[in-house]
């Protein structure tokens, strides 16, 4: 603040403190005229209600000057007259650091003692789990869901089954979050509407459900050829790029044959942020055991 | 002073009411004038720019669907709001938001710094049913800013109202809105705006390329 409105500020407080201050040391001492029964001469409702002239009583005089008294020490203490800092220099920002420092220092013997284990075998320690899962709630659910179990409409994959796009130790996890992961398949609609469809019967056929073998058969040197630089000539996958194992039932966009056909002609693209500017090490490395305990529910305490 | 000057305030209606108002106005005067005044002065700092067309037809999408009326913008200096949401917002980040998005109510969660949280495929899924994404939501969808088209004319006509309250556009800039707001729908508008909202205000090759000349003066 300028020092024009410094003073701006000090001379209304003073100028309000002021009147407000005469008026409560002048009011009980003013001189009123009274009437011979002890009232002003004010009346309202012809007469029936008048105004008398009691000193006022203790309590209200005591309450009042300690309002005084608070008003005035605040303004001394705490910033609020002007530019004047207040003797106790308190800020906002000053108290959020502080709160800040404390919460830091009592979770510090808790953090400490987390880092000390490996994700896998912190993910067996309910201190971890539960302030992992405040974690998860706050920034994963929104995708992969309260229950983590993923989101096919989104491409989120279920977090609670054994099938890891991008590996599923427990360092490979704790990577996914600090980085994000950016998932492509790019679209084969080029490849003409007939193949697409053939291809969708063989990678139907990959994880043993049913169909159409014949179709099926046409589509294998294409998918060799394309699909398996990332897929793999078996469709097992490849998780160094994120390519999903197709020969299992887990579906990351849905299983069904029109869902398989639109992956194959339209692509899909995965995104999972990057966190490592909103959580930091230690948040990311409770949070990677909590996701890891998600799959593994009966790993043992540390 | 003397008794009979109170007795004339206290029989006389108007002379009360024009003592009380100036008495309670000094409240107002001591804390709001010097704020509002030095409100103005506020500049923005680095990284802080104004909004590119889309980010700003989708700021405007915000104010026109009410989502300040759910949705602060406003991250209070208080260790379970910074811990929850990021660093506290400062008064610097706003300056180009006309009229500020603060915000005095959360039925939602605060978006100051919501930009990248979500990728944008979410946020699309989330605008148009939240509940597909966010089953216990009790937001509304938006489904029909997915079928409205911006229109690039009218978006020049913001930046130049924009420009003449201070924002400093380029004519270069306000030439090129159409061409950035062409074919996108109200959706991708809102999308973009809310993928903006974060650490660095508005980082845009094209707002940040455009040197400050005569455009920056009001």
């Amino acid at each position: 603040m300028s020092t024009g409105w410094s003073l701006w500020v000090m001379f209304l407080v003073v100028l309000n403190l002021g009147i407000t201050l005469f008026l409560f040391l002048w009011g009980p001492r003013a001189k009123i005229p009274s009437l011979p029964d002890q009232t002003t001469g004010h009346v309202w409702a012809h007469g029936t209600l008048r105004e008398g002239l009691r000193p006022l009583p203790r309590w209200w005089l005591l309450l009042s000057a300690s309002m005084f008294v608070a008003g005035i020490g605040y303004l001394v203490l705490y910033p609020g007259f002007g530019n004047h800092k207040g003797l106790l220099h308190w800020t906002a920002h000053g108290e959020l650091a502080r709160a800040v420092a404390a919460n830091d220092a009592k979770l510090e013997p808790l953090m400490r003692r987390f880092a000390l284990y490996p994700v896998e075998q912190l993910a067996g320690d309910p201190a971890a789990q539960q302030l992992g899962r405040r974690l998860f709630d706050d920034d994963c659910a929104a995708c992969h869901g309260r229950g983590a179990r993923g989101n096919q409409a989104l491409g989120a994959p279920d977090l609670t089954d054994a099938d890891w796009l991008y590996g599923g130790t427990g360092q490979d996890i704790a990577t996914s979050i600090h980085d994000g992961r950016g998932g492509v398949m790019p679209p084969w609609g080029s490849l003409g509407e007939p193949t697409v469809k053939n291809l969708a019967q063989y990678v139907l056929g990959l994880s043993g459900a049913p169909h159409d073998a014949k179709m099926a058969a046409t589509a294998e040197p294409i998918f060799k050829a394309t699909c398996a630089a990332c897929h793999g000539p078996d469709g097992k996958g490849n998780q160094g790029v994120g390519a999903p194992n197709l020969t299992d039932h887990v579906w990351l966009h849905g299983g069904r044959l029109a869902d398989i056909e639109a992956t194959i002609r339209d692509g899909r693209q995965g995104h999972m942020p990057d966190w490592d500017k909103r959580l930091d090490d230690g948040q990311i490395h409770v949070l990677a055991a909590y996701v890891y305990h998600l799959s593994h529910p009966d790993a043992a305490t540390p | 002073m003397a008794y009979r000057h109170f007795e004339f305030i206290e029989k006389h209606a108007a002379a009360l009411g024009i003592f009380t108002a100036v008495m309670v106005s000094f409240g107002g005067l001591a804390e709001i004038t010097p704020l509002f005044m030095e409100a103005h002065a506020v500049k923005a700092p680095a990284g802080v720019r104004p909004y590119d067309p889309l980010r700003l037809a989708g700021r405007d999408i915000y104010v026109r669907e009410g989502c300040y009326l759910c949705h602060s913008q406003m991250i209070r200096a208080l260790r379970f709001e910074t811990q929850r949401y990021g660093h506290y917002s400062t008064a610097e980040e706003s300056v180009y938001d006309r009229p500020f998005q603060w915000g005095s109510k959360r039925t939602g969660p605060d978006l100051a710094r919501v930009g990248g949280k979500y990728s944008d495929d979410w946020q699309r899924m989330h605008l148009l049913d939240p509940r597909s994404v966010v089953p216990p939501s009790n937001m509304p969808g938006y489904p029909w800013l997915a079928k409205a088209a911006i229109d690039g004319a009218d978006i020049q006509a913001r930046m130049r109202v924009l420009r003449r309250l201070g924002d400093p556009y380029s004519d270069a800039d306000i030439a090129a809105a159409p061409v950035e707001v062409k074919g996108k729908t109200e959706l991708d508008a809102l999308v973009a705006y809310l993928q903006g909202l974060g650490i660095d205000n508005e980082p845009h090759p094209a707002v940040a390329t455009a040197k400050v000349g005569k455009a920056g003066t009001p």
